[in-house]
């Protein structure tokens, strides 16, 4: 039983080893991100023989692929905080929807022209806040997190409306003067790189994180700690950067119809940022390991002497933050802000891409990587569809039958739980 | 002297006799219109109905008041103000239900003291002795749109993708009804979508896909039809970031103020205006001639009828008209709906000079 209990990873000496150990947790029940990687590919055998042409391959279909899933990719990131700690935050629609809508309002030359920077830290600080206050009622009133955020995800529908009924804009400020800080919001999701830079930045990227990678395993073994076999880091490491390679290469090619679109996609390493910054903070920190404690048990994690008010009431704030960026990308694809904005669906398929990730309902399980992974499943399933111009009614089964699969997974490996909080009968 | 003293008796005389015998009041008094409005948070009530409609009726009679209350979205406000004006005397009800269904209680309540009720841009449901409706022909907007693409369309057989609003909306479905049937046969359809939601960010996602589609396969698409300008904004979004040889035309709905700057800026090829002035100023002279129960004559009809599930009630319909980057100026800025301030906003003002509107 042991190699159940302890990521392959720590006990495996030997790239054998470590195969076989892997291969025992996914027969025990924790299969990681298999499934959905197996979804990603079934999606795109799918659609790439279906699709007219095989568009669905075509790098310029790709790179729209990437930025239509962003905003949900981004989304279900944040949604993971409130997930892992077995909570759940419905509100992040619409207050991610107030941050940009102040973003996108403080930008506007013809009002209050703020500098984009400023324009989007106070647009973020609007989440924290709101974040921070719906963390606080629910830590220290005890108040039931589904309740809170269904009153904040009202009050910031309503706020929402306010803040966007200013300016002469009659409801829908833009994103089209030709301003320089109006045009850094709206190259947010639109801006590219230089297909130069987009190469060197994937060679720094790949260096960096292989080095890393190496550096940590190097100092365990130097202490004397299990380190996992050296032919495992390059591996992984060969893998980052083919990856890299693939992704900068699609995105270098011609996308225009007219003229020249190349280059990696600012929205990328946006995303790459945030995945970044919270796969640290939850894998790396204690802060982390207390979020997935008190995911897990929150009694133990309490009578452990962690602070659950306050880990709580951060990761709420974060939550609401990493929506905040989310909405902005929203915001620059859509080229403005509108009315029309569907809060409460981006809720819903934000929890559904962290769930199909691999993220856990019940707490003490999932990984910002899983909000990418299921973002990018949700994405392709209607890109794909739409491609085909296939009826959206098609499209929300497929995505309801993909989602009822995920959580059948992660209910099954339940059962032979090796991490996370206890089985529900 | 004595004369007078004659004409002073002669008037008080006159002015009792007006009153019915009444007491105290010397003023003779007019007609009074109410004028109840559904709400305050679009714009066009306030800004546009109420004063086209005030000034229409001063200029047909000059001594009518209008009693005018907005409801602010709350049917049973709206059910007090209907009570309030009635007991205050008005001799006519101009009414835009907040609740198409629930007002046809209005309709009995001003019935019972022989008040006619005119409904206004909204048609009461199940009210049997509603006396007029003016509205827009919201069922001549679809071929409006087909017709406005077709004329659009340069070329033989031209490609068209079509952004229909959300299956679920009856009126989305009369209206993608509406234009198939204006464009079948004389353009090809080469994708169309249902828009979820009729959304701006949906039809941006669906038009993304039918361009990729469609390149991969050489097709070209000569033209766009957006159900409405939200629609319209993502569909322009999509194609913008495709990058196309030529901006293709594009259709769209309800005059939004997005909507009429795209348009001048040459993003847009139409909008949906309903044109606001006629519709107040109609109600405004059946209301006075109601009022004062002048016979009503044929053409103001043309002999159009709503049914609203009780009776045929007699109905203004007001035609929608295309706004085009032409006739801009003729039609919302005419009317006063945009101003040209509104819509030349420093990023649209070398758009507007061009367009003739600065």
């Amino acid at each position: 039983m042991a190699e159940k209990e302890v990521p392959p990873a720590l006990v495996a000496q030997t790239l054998g080893q470590y195969v076989r150990a892997s291969a025992a947790r996914v027969r025990a029940g924790d299969s990681g991100v298999l499934p959905v990687v197996g979804a990603m590919v079934a999606i795109l055998v799918v659609f790439s023989i279906w699709s007219p042409n095989h568009v669905f391959l075509l790098p310029v279909n790709l790179v729209n692929l990437f930025q239509q899933s962003a905003v949900v990719m981004v989304l279900a990131m944040g949604e993971g905080f409130a997930l892992v700690l077995g909570e759940i935050d419905l509100s992040v629609g619409f207050v991610g929807a107030c941050g940009a809508a102040i973003t996108v309002q403080l930008v506007q030359p013809v009002t209050t022209r703020w500098p984009w920077w400023a324009a989007i830290a106070a647009g973020l600080l609007f989440c924290a806040v709101f974040g921070a206050i719906q963390g606080t009622l629910i830590t220290r009133l005890r108040l039931p997190s589904f309740i809170v955020t269904l009153g904040g995800f009202l009050i910031a529908n309503g706020l929402f409306l306010i803040i966007l009924a200013f300016g002469p804009f009659s409801g829908f400020p833009l994103l089209a003067a030709n301003d320089t800080n109006v045009q850094a919001v709206y190259k947010l999701m639109w801006g590219n790189l230089d297909p130069t830079v987009s190469w060197i930045g994937a060679a720094v990227v790949v260096a960096g994180l292989g080095g890393f990678m190496w550096w940590a395993d190097h100092r365990r073994r130097t202490s004397g700690l299990v380190a996992p076999p050296a032919s495992l880091t390059y591996i992984k490491v060969g893998l980052i950067a083919v990856v890299a390679v693939v992704v900068v290469a699609i995105s270098n090619t011609n996308r225009a119809n007219i003229g020249v679109l190349a280059g990696v996609p600012w929205v990328i390493p946006i995303v790459l940022v945030v995945l970044a910054a919270w796969t640290i903070l939850l894998e790396r920190t204690k802060y982390g390991r207390y979020v997935y404690a008190i995911g897990g048990n929150p009694e133990a994690a309490r009578r452990a002497g962690i602070n659950l008010s306050v880990v709580r009431t951060i990761a709420f704030m974060l939550c609401s933050v990493t929506a905040g960026v989310a909405m902005l990308l929203y915001a620059s694809l859509l080229g403005g802000m509108s009315n029309n904005v569907q809060g409460g669906q981006y809720v819903l398929y934000a929890v559904a891409a962290a769930v199909i990730g691999g993220t856990s309902l019940m707490g003490g399980r999932g990984k910002a990587l899983h909000g990418i992974l299921g973002g990018l499943v949700i994405g392709g399933i209607n890109n794909g569809m739409n491609l085909q111009g296939l009826r959206f009614e098609l499209q929300y089964i497929v995505t309801g039958l993909v989602l009822l699969a995920a959580v059948a997974i992660d209910a099954l490996s339940r059962r032979g739980a090796s991490s996370g909080s206890v089985t529900r009968v | 002297m004595k004369f007078a003293r004659i004409t002073a008796l002669l008037v008080v005389a006159l002015s009792l006799a007006a009153c019915g015998g009444g007491v105290a009041s010397q003023v003779v008094p007019g007609k009074k219109i109410a004028f109840l409005l559904p709400e305050s948070t679009s714009p066009r009530y306030e800004n546009q109905d109420r004063p086209l409609f005030q000034a229409k009726l001063e200029s047909v009679c000059g001594d009518c008041t209008v009693m005018y209350r907005n409801a602010n979205g709350d049917a049973a406000a709206q059910r007090q103000q209907a009570d309030y004006v009635l007991g205050a005397g008005a001799n006519v009800l101009v009414l835009d239900p907040v609740d198409a269904s629930s007002a046809s209680a209005i309709v009995s309540a001003a019935t019972r003291r022989h008040v006619p009720v005119i409904a206004y841009d909204r048609l009461v449901i199940s009210a049997t002795s509603l006396r007029y409706y003016v509205g827009f022909d919201d069922a001549a907007i679809g071929t409006l749109q087909g017709d406005s693409l077709l004329a659009a369309l340069k070329a033989a057989q031209p490609s068209v993708v079509m952004l229909n609003g959300d299956a679920a909306d009856r009126d989305a479905a009369a209206l993608k009804q509406a234009v198939h049937k204006v464009i079948d046969g004389k353009v090809v359809v080469a994708k169309e979508f249902d828009t979820p939601a009729s959304s701006s960010d949906g039809a941006q996602l669906e038009m993304t896909q039918a361009l990729a589609a469609l390149t991969a396969l050489n097709g070209t698409v000569d033209g766009v039809y957006a159900a409405n300008d939200e629609m319209a904004s993502g569909a322009v979004a999509a194609i913008k970031a495709a990058k196309l040889k030529t901006m293709p035309p594009v259709t769209g709905g309800d005059t939004e103020l997005a909507a009429v700057q795209r348009i001048v800026a040459g993003d847009q090829y139409m909008t949906v205006y309903r044109p606001v002035r006629q519709e107040a100023e109609a109600a405004a002279v059946i209301a006075y001639d109601l009022a004062y129960g002048v016979a009503i004559s044929a053409s103001m009809t043309g002999g159009n009828t709503m049914d609203n599930g009780a009776a045929l009630v007699p109905a203004v319909l007001i035609q929608p008209v295309a706004v085009t980057r032409r006739t801009v100026i003729s039609t919302v800025v005419a009317d006063g709906f945009w101003t040209r301030a509104e819509i030349c906003t420093p990023e649209f003002v070398q758009a507007c000079q061009a367009a003739g509107l600065s």
